[in-house]
Order: structure tokens, then C-alpha cells, then sequence
């Protein structure tokens, strides 16, 4: 029998309260009302109708879509006992036995940095996002030699490569705009605050942080997409154009980015990102789906490549945790 | 084709990106280490990454997939083949993840596939998923049979299965099992078939009269074999029977057992009263005379009967009474006489000591196929009788030969037998079992062979079931025969799973000789049985048939008034000797009127019935 500790049930009751108080002003609006403000404040909510298929042919026929994912997977203990390995994929839809490949290995022992003696969560976290952005890009810059793209659809949002990869994130900005491909991230968690920040901005007596996702949380119908407006946008400052859309019969929300030079095409990509999206799921285009099954690590590939290709006892000396041997 | 996941020297894994696999098809493993190695897939899966029933937990709709081939993506194109294969002779090392597979060559299975030429073989059927093979076989070897799939008539394109029939003489004895339309009855005629075609003496009992080869099956072919001259059926009573002259008072009592279970004073009964060559007559005269000797009660009472006897005769017959009375009364008790005297008189009416063997025996020696038909009860009791008597003349002349003395020549032969259960069951004694074990053990030294088909392996008799060497078997639904087949013959677990779900015809061909199970599919038979005819539609035919009849009758007397109908009644009994009633004919009409053969119309003087 599960024994649940009664203090917890309480704490978890709380929260569940304190939620329901702090979101009561904001959530408790109805879903007209909050379209409107919307509308009035962020961009224009409109229906999406899905691609037709002499249209997706056409983009086959221009070079096909592209998508670009990253996997990484840590394999050991507590700093600096541990191995990280990464991996980016870029696939096409028109090209299935060719894809781009992109690995790297961080291991604390062997770049081991006077300074880094400490263990810095958030010295490693950047070294990861690093690693995992550049690859990214790197696969996504390679998949235009090798495939001539008509888009290239990246997984996630496209701003964190301005903060991890900048040199290689401006030239395949550059090379896309030169060429012609439209370049897009597809975002299942959005993080952005945009419409509680509006709505600070009018009323200063909300507190706190409120984020889209929940906001946006079954306002959008199936197929709706909201075009965010210049003005409502910071990452318009970085240089690109966005919207939100609702893909599937799930009621959160997703975003999307493209470079602000291709701004032209923003609606047709969010169309596509929709057309691709199997309506009884989380939202997320298949095609990134498969992307991101092909190119992740699992925990039984990284064990097997450790133990098959890794000296019995440099690798127990160095990467077994005591977590590990618990059976 | 690679070899893929973990090995051992039997079993192990081959992965394709290309090509589908097939349960039972061969395959060749290019092992770098220990040469080539030849396996057979065991089961065969195929297996998609992307569409498992969900990806991260999503269902993926059609719409989805279609957009993406639009796109240039063909999920379909990431499905992954896998075999699981067993090797047919266990390798030494388990064999080299990642070594090649391929397809055999024909020549490369030849040996296996194919022991025997197609002279001096029970061409049986093709063996199931082949045709890769057999385009390159041997010209011998092609267009051999035809194959019905689908209720059409295929011709061969994979390999024959032709069986060795002279490997019986090391691996004797063949069983033949599967539920009710599983094609067994069929099997077992396309093997007699084929032994008519060897022209190999045969025993068939045919308890289902159903063992008939004078209709032709195959009309498309027109070189096919003519088996009119190669079999006889002979019906017990009828054409053949038990000459009572020549039996011992063994097969007697095991005739007598057969038509009613013998107690132990009835056997008795038996041995003392039955004389070497007695006659039928004289032995049930015998019994008739003790019986009523017995009925008397006393001695005394039937010197009584003789001093007041008519005449001599009387006397004369009542001093033979008295005569076994006294020799007989004490170890015979009444009721067992009685028992015995309606034993052998329901053998009797049944015919079975009217006629003798010999036409049996002459067919068998011309080496033709002999069918034996009767009720399952009268066939056991005749059967008994017959095979032994069959089984001890070419056993005298083989001991003969080996004795260096003279005797008659008897040739090898072979019984068959459907519903072998009933001949041979398990648990109890039966007296033909007695005489088909013996057969079953030691037949192999004599030459004689047993072909026994039964829907119930788990009631035929163990010993017996034990002694059979090659094994047809074709769809079982049942969980214990699947049982017995699985201890009794070397199919493997994934073979028995799949026995309720084979096809009609299909059928696993477990053999000591072949040393492996071949899955094959039986030849379309060249002859049909009579039964193959829909009983509904026999029914629909022959009340079209009446009906034509009746109205070729009528139709010249239309159109009929009402109170014309007596007058034709005695018409059609002028014609054709068959007297209808008023009623009977005029409900003969209406019906007519209710198939559309002719009209009714009201007139001014009542009704009449015309041409339509």
C-alpha cells in the first residue's frame, strides 16, 4: 500500500490555492474578453487553413523541408566524473537515407579549467547549450550544401542562438536570406510573457510574472494563430517575427519564429507547421518528431557506446556512480 | 539482409531494410568465420519506428503522413523486416552478429528440399514459400501439380514435395492429422492417389464410402493419370466377407466382440463349442440346439421330450439336444449361449460370413488399391479379421524367404485408414487395435505399412501414435490434440502456434526421414470425392428437377380448368402410372403458379390454369 504523508497532501493543497489566488484576476476573465484584449494588444487572431498537397509538393519540389534537432545525454556522477555527449540531426523530407550528423563530447576531466574547480551549474549548463546550438547550426549550415532546402524548420526558438552560437548563427542567417531559404524554430514550450506584460502595463496592480502558455492556455480554436504585432514583440528587437498557433486539438499553445527578413512568409510556415501536425497530439510537427526520435541519445545507446568503446577500468574508475551500482 | 542482435548457434536475428520475410523461407548466412550456414525463418516480423502505435505519446493521423509524402517522405519507406531464424544443422560459435544473409540458390537446397525423383516419389504437394528457389529448378522438377489457392486453380511455382516412399521401409508408418475441413480427408487422397499412381498394394477402410477416384477433378489438364483400373471398392457384405471356414476361434470371438462386448463366459462359451472348420451354419445350429436343450431345464425333462417325440425325426434331433446338454451344460451357462447365438446372428444379417477375401487378396497382388467399405462397427469387426489374415500371409512368406522354405508370394502393402481412432483407440481394447499395433511395431520387418488419419490424435492409441515416422499434420483447433502433436512430433512452439490458423490445405510435414518439418501445401487432387457436392444445393436441384418434370407433364394439358382436374388426374395416370389425388394435384398447380412456371386467371365460370 502507498502511504501518502498527510503534510505533503496539505502542501500540495496550498499550492493548488495559491495558484487558484494568484491567477483568479487574470485567469478569471472570459475567453471573449481576453480574444479581445488580445487582439486590440498583442496581433491579429486568425484562422488557419492547412496546406494542400500541390502546395507541400511544390515545396518538395523546391529542395523539401529540412528539420534540425539536438540530443544530449550525461553518463556518470557528480562533477567533474562525468561524460556528456551531443548530437545534431539535420533530415529531409526529400533526401531519407542522406542526413547530417553533428557530434561533440564534453568531459569536465579532460577540459578541466583551474577556475572551474568549483562545480558551476551554470558554467556547465552554458558549455552545454554551447556545444548543443553550435552543433545545431552546423547541421542546419551543412543541410543547405548537401540539400538546398526549401525551409528549415529548427526545434525550438530561434533567439537562443543569438546567445549561444553567434558567429555560426549570423552566417547561416546570412546564407538563408542570400539563398532564399526560410529559416523558422518551432517552439513547444513557449516562455515568453508578452500578454502579462501588456496587461501590467495597463494595470499596474497585477504582480508577478504571468507567462503566455498560461495565459493562451484554451483561448486559441483548433487552428487559430495570433500574428504578434511589432510593437507587442521583443524578439522583434533581435531580428525576428513571430506567432503563436494552436496546432492540434490539445488547448496549449505553440510558438513560432522566423527571421524578420522573411517575415513574407510567416503565415504560410505557420500554416505548414500546422499542416504537419497530427491532430491528436501535443502540437509539435511530425516531422520534428521523427527528427528528434532519430537523434536522440538514450540512455541504453550511451551506456552501450561506454562500455563497448571505453576500457572496463577507466570507465569504472572514472564514470560509475554510486547511483549506478544501486540495483 | 544482415544478422542482427545477439546470437547463439541455433537461433538468432536477420534484419532487412528491403525485403519482407517469410515464415519457413531459407536463407543463407554468410558466416566469416565458419562459412556458409543455411536456416529457416521461424517467424518473421516487420517493425516501424516511426509509426508504433504512438510517437512521444501522439497519435499520428493519416492527413499527417499524407502531407509529409507530399513533402517527400514516405514513412512507409522506414519499415524494418526481421527474421527469426533457426539454423537446420547447429553451428559450432554462434554465428557472427552482422554477417551477410542472402537467398539459397536452388542447387544450394537441392539435397534438402528434394530427396527423391519424382518416379520413385509420393509427388504430395509444393513446399510453402519457395517460388524464390524454384525458378531455377531442375525442368524435372517443374509442372508437376497444380495447387488450388483461392478456389482457383494455380499451377505449380514453387518446389514439389515429393515423398520418399521407399524411406518407409527405415521410418515406417504415417499419420495424418487435422480438425474437420482442414484438408486431411483431402491429403489422404491425393496420397492414395499418388500410391495408385506407384502402383503399391493398398488397404484403404473407408468408413465414409467416400474413397471413390473414378471422377476427374482436373478438367484444364488432359495428361492426367486414369486410376479407373487401379482401385476396387468393395463393400463388406456385399462383394466381400469372412469365410467362417477358415477362421480360429480367436478371430471368432473377436468378431463376435465386435458386434457386442464378449464376457469372460461367453469367450468360454466360444472355445468350447466352436470346432475347426465348422461351417456358419453348424456352428449356430450348435448354439441353437444347446440353447434349447437349456431351456428344458433338466435331463430328465428332455428324455421326456424324446420318449414323447411324434416321430424319429424328433427324437432323433431331441437325442442330439440331450447329447450336448449333457457334454456342454455345465460350462456353458444359458445366458452366454444366448449371448453368443444373437452375436453371431446379427454378423450374419449383416453378411459378413457370406461372401470370402479373395478379391481382396487378388487386387492386392495385381497391386491395386483397395477400398473396404462398411459402417465404422461392421468395418472393425471385418477389419480385425482382414488384416491379420493380410498381415500373417505376407508375414508367412517373408519368414518363409528367410527360412529357405516354399511359400506362396504375398506382397508388401499398406493400410489406410481415416478416423484411425475408431480402429485403434486409446485407453480401452478394441480388436482391431490388437492386430494395428502389432502392425505398428513390427510391420516395418514385413513390409507393412499403416497410413492412419484421424481428427483426434489424443485418442488414438499412444503405442501406435508413438511407431508413426512421418506426420502430416495439417489445422487443429483443439488445445489438447495441439498438445499431443506438440509431444509426439518435433514441431517447434512457433510452428504449433500457428496450427488453428492454417489454411485449408496447408500443412506441416513433420518427418524422421527429411529430419525436419517441411510446411507444404497438398496437390490439387486429380479425382473428387462424391461428397464434395453442397447439400443445399443437391436440395435446389432436385426440386428444379421435379419441377421440370411435373411441368413437362402438364404443359400440354393447359390450359386446365377446375373442373377439369379430375379427368387429368386419370390422364397422368394413364401416362405415367402415378395416381394424384384432386387436392394433391391441384397444390401441385398453385405451387407451380408460386414458381412462375404458369398463370391462374379467374373466369366466368371459376378459375383455370394456363400457359404463362
Amino acid at each position: 500500500m502507498y502511504s501518502i504523508n498527510d503534510e505533503l497532501k496539505e502542501r500540495i493543497t496550498d499550492l493548488n490555492e495559491l495558484l487558484e489566488g494568484k491567477y483568479k484576476a487574470i485567469l478569471g476573465k472570459n475567453g471573449q474578453e481576453l480574444r479581445n484584449f488580445i487582439e486590440e494588444n498583442i496581433g491579429k487572431i486568425q484562422h488557419m487553413k492547412k496546406l494542400d498537397n500541390k502546395k507541400l509538393k511544390s515545396f518538395y519540389d523546391n529542395g523539401g523541408i529540412v528539420g534540425v534537432d539536438g540530443s544530449n545525454n550525461r553518463m556518470g556522477g557528480a562533477f567533474p566524473h562525468f561524460v556528456e555527449v551531443y548530437q545534431a540531426l539535420a533530415k529531409s523530407t526529400s533526401r531519407k537515407d542522406d542526413s547530417v550528423i553533428k557530434t561533440d563530447i564534453y568531459a569536465p576531466l579532460i577540459e578541466l579549467d583551474e577556475n572551474l574547480l568549483e562545480n558551476n551549474e551554470k558554467i556547465i549548463e552554458d558549455k552545454k547549450n554551447i556545444k548543443l546550438s553550435n552543433l545545431e547550426v552546423e547541421a542546419a549550415l551543412d543541410s543547405i550544401d548537401k540539400f538546398r532546402p526549401f525551409a528549415i524548420l529548427m526545434d525550438g526558438g530561434l533567439i537562443r542562438y543569438n546567445i549561444y552560437a553567434y558567429d555560426k548563427w549570423q552566417e547561416l542567417k546570412t546564407r538563408c536570406e542570400e539563398e532564399g531559404i526560410i529559416l523558422i524554430g518551432v517552439i513547444k514550450d513557449i516562455k515568453t510573457s508578452m500578454i502579462g506584460d501588456k496587461m501590467k502595463e495597463l494595470n499596474p496592480e497585477i504582480k508577478g510574472r504571468i507567462y503566455d502558455r498560461e495565459m493562451l492556455y484554451g483561448v486559441l480554436e483548433y487552428g487559430e494563430m495570433i500574428l504578434i504585432q511589432h510593437s507587442a514583440n521583443k524578439k522583434e528587437l533581435e531580428g525576428y517575427a513571430s506567432v503563436f498557433l494552436r496546432s492540434s486539438l490539445q488547448p496549449s499553445v505553440i510558438g513560432m519564429d522566423i527571421i524578420e527578413s522573411q517575415r513574407e512568409h510567416i503565415e504560410e510556415m505557420a500554416r505548414l507547421v500546422f499542416t504537419l501536425t497530427p491532430e491528436n497530439s501535443r502540437g509539435v510537427p511530425l516531422w520534428l518528431d521523427i527528427v528528434d526520435k532519430e537523434v536522440k541519445i538514450t540512455d541504453d545507446i550511451m551506456r552501450g557506446l561506454m562500455e563497448r568503446y571505453m576500457d572496463r577500468g577507466i570507465y569504472e574508475r572514472f564514470f560509475v556512480s554510486e547511483r549506478d551500482k544501486r540495483a | 539482409m544482415k544478422v542482427v542482435g545477439i546470437t547463439t548457434q541455433q537461433e538468432f536475428f536477420v534484419g532487412s531494410k528491403e525485403r519482407n520475410f517469410r515464415i519457413n523461407e531459407f536463407l543463407i548466412i554468410e558466416d566469416t568465420y565458419q562459412g556458409p550456414l543455411l536456416g529457416e525463418v521461424v517467424e518473421a516480423k516487420t517493425y516501424n519506428r516511426y509509426i508504433p502505435l504512438n510517437i512521444n505519446g501522439d497519435f499520428v493521423d493519416n492527413s499527417v503522413l499524407e502531407s509529409l509524402k507530399s513533402l517527400g517522405y514516405d514513412i512507409d519507406e522506414d519499415t524494418i523486416y526481421i527474421a527469426k531464424v533457426r539454423l537446420l544443422n547447429e553451428a559450432l560459435y554462434p554465428v557472427q552478429t552482422g554477417s551477410d544473409a542472402r537467398l539459397p540458390k536452388f542447387h544450394e537446397i537441392k539435397d534438402l528440399m528434394l530427396k527423391t525423383k519424382k518416379e520413385e516419389g509420393l509427388v504430395l504437394g509444393v513446399i510453402r514459400n519457395t517460388d524464390d528457389m524454384a525458378v531455377e529448378m531442375d525442368d524435372e522438377y517443374k509442372n508437376l501439380v497444380y495447387t488450388f489457392e483461392d478456389g482457383i486453380l494455380m499451377p505449380q511455382k514453387e518446389l514439389p514435395y515429393i515423398m520418399d516412399i521407399r524411406s518407409m521401409h527405415q521410418y515406417p508408418h504415417i499419420g495424418v492429422f487435422g480438425g474437420s475441413g482442414s484438408g486431411k480427408s483431402f491429403g489422404l487422397r491425393v496420397v492414395l492417389e499418388e500410391l495408385m499412381v506407384q502402383g503399391i498394394p493398398t488397404i484403404v477402410l473407408d468408413p465414409h464410402y467416400e474413397m471413390d477416384f473414378s471422377e476427374v477433378a482436373i478438367e484444364e489438364s488432359n495428361n492426367l493419370p486414369n486410376f479407373n483400373d487401379k482401385f476396387k471398392c468393395l463393400q463388406i457384405g456385399v462383394h466381400v466377407g469372412v469365410k467362417f471356414e477358415d477362421i480360429s476361434a480367436q478371430d471368432l470371438k473377436n468378431l463376435l466382440d465386435a458386434a457386442g462386448r464378449l464376457t469372460d463366459s461367453m469367450n468360454n462359451v466360444v472355445d468350447v463349442l466352436f470346432k475347426r472348420r465348422d461351417s456358419y451354419h453348424s456352428f449356430a445350429n450348435r448354439l441353437q440346439m444347446l440353447s434349447e436343450a437349456q431351456e428344458e431345464g433338466s435331463l430328465g425333462k428332455i428324455e421326456q421330450r424324446i420318449e414323447n417325440a411324434n416321430d424319429d425325426e424328433e427324437r432323433k434331433a431331441w437325442k442330439a439336444r440331450l447329447d450336448l446338454y449333457e457334454a456342454y451344460d455345465k460350462a456353458c451357462p444359458y445366458s452366454s449361449v444366448r449371448g453368443i447365438s444373437w452375436r453371431l446372428r446379427r454378423l450374419g444379417n449383416d453378411g459378413v460370413f457370406s461372401k470370402n477375401i479373395r478379391e481382396i487378396e487378388e487386387g492386392l497382388q495385381n497391386g491395386k488399391l483397395i477400398v473396404i467399405q462398411g459402417s465404422t462397427r461392421i468395418l472393425q469387426v471385418f477389419s480385425t479379421y482382414l488384416l491379420s489374415n493380410l498381415y500373417h500371409k505376407r508375414r508367412e512368406y517373408k519368414d518363409a524367404v528367410y527360412k529357405k522354405t516354399e511359400s506362396d508370394y504375398f506382397p508388401p502393402f499398406i493400410i489406410v485408414t481415416d478416423e484411425a481412432h475408431n480402429f485403434a483407440p486409446k485407453g480401452y481394447d478394441s480388436p482391431s487395435k490388437s492386430i494395428l499395433k502389432e502392425i505398428s511395431q513390427e510391420g516395418r520387418k514385413y513390409g507393412v505399412f499403416l497410413i492412419l488419419a484421424t481428427q483426434r490424435p489424443t485418442l488414438l492409441d499412444e503405442t501406435i501414435t508413438a511407431q508413426l515416422n512421418t506426420k502430416f499434420i495439417f489445422r487443429t483447433v483443439r488445445a489438447s490434440d495441439i498438445q499431443t502433436i506438440k509431444e509426439e512430433t518435433d514441431i517447434t512452439m512457433e510452428e504449433s502456434k500457428r496450427l488453428p490458423y492454417l489454411r485449408t490445405g496447408d500443412v506441416f510435414i513433420s518427418s524422421a526421414s527429411m529430419g525436419r518439418t517441411i510446411f507444404a501445401r497438398i496437390r490439387a487432387a486429380y479425382s473428387s470425392s462424391p461428397h464434395t457436392i453442397n447439400p443445399f444445393d443437391e436440395l435446389k436441384g432436385k426440386v428444379k428437377e421435379e419441377d421440370d418434370k411435373f411441368y413437362n407433364l402438364i404443359i400440354n394439358k393447359l390450359p386446365i380448368n377446375d373442373i377439369d382436374l379430375v379427368h387429368i388426374c386419370m390422364d397422368i395416370e394413364k401416362e405415367i402410372k402415378y395416381t394424384y389425388t384432386v387436392d394433391a394435384l391441384e397444390e401441385k398447380l398453385i405451387q407451380m403458379v408460386d414458381k412462375g412456371y404458369i398463370e391462374k386467371e379467374d373466369t366466368i365460370f371459376g378459375y383455370r390454369y394456363i400457359k404463362k
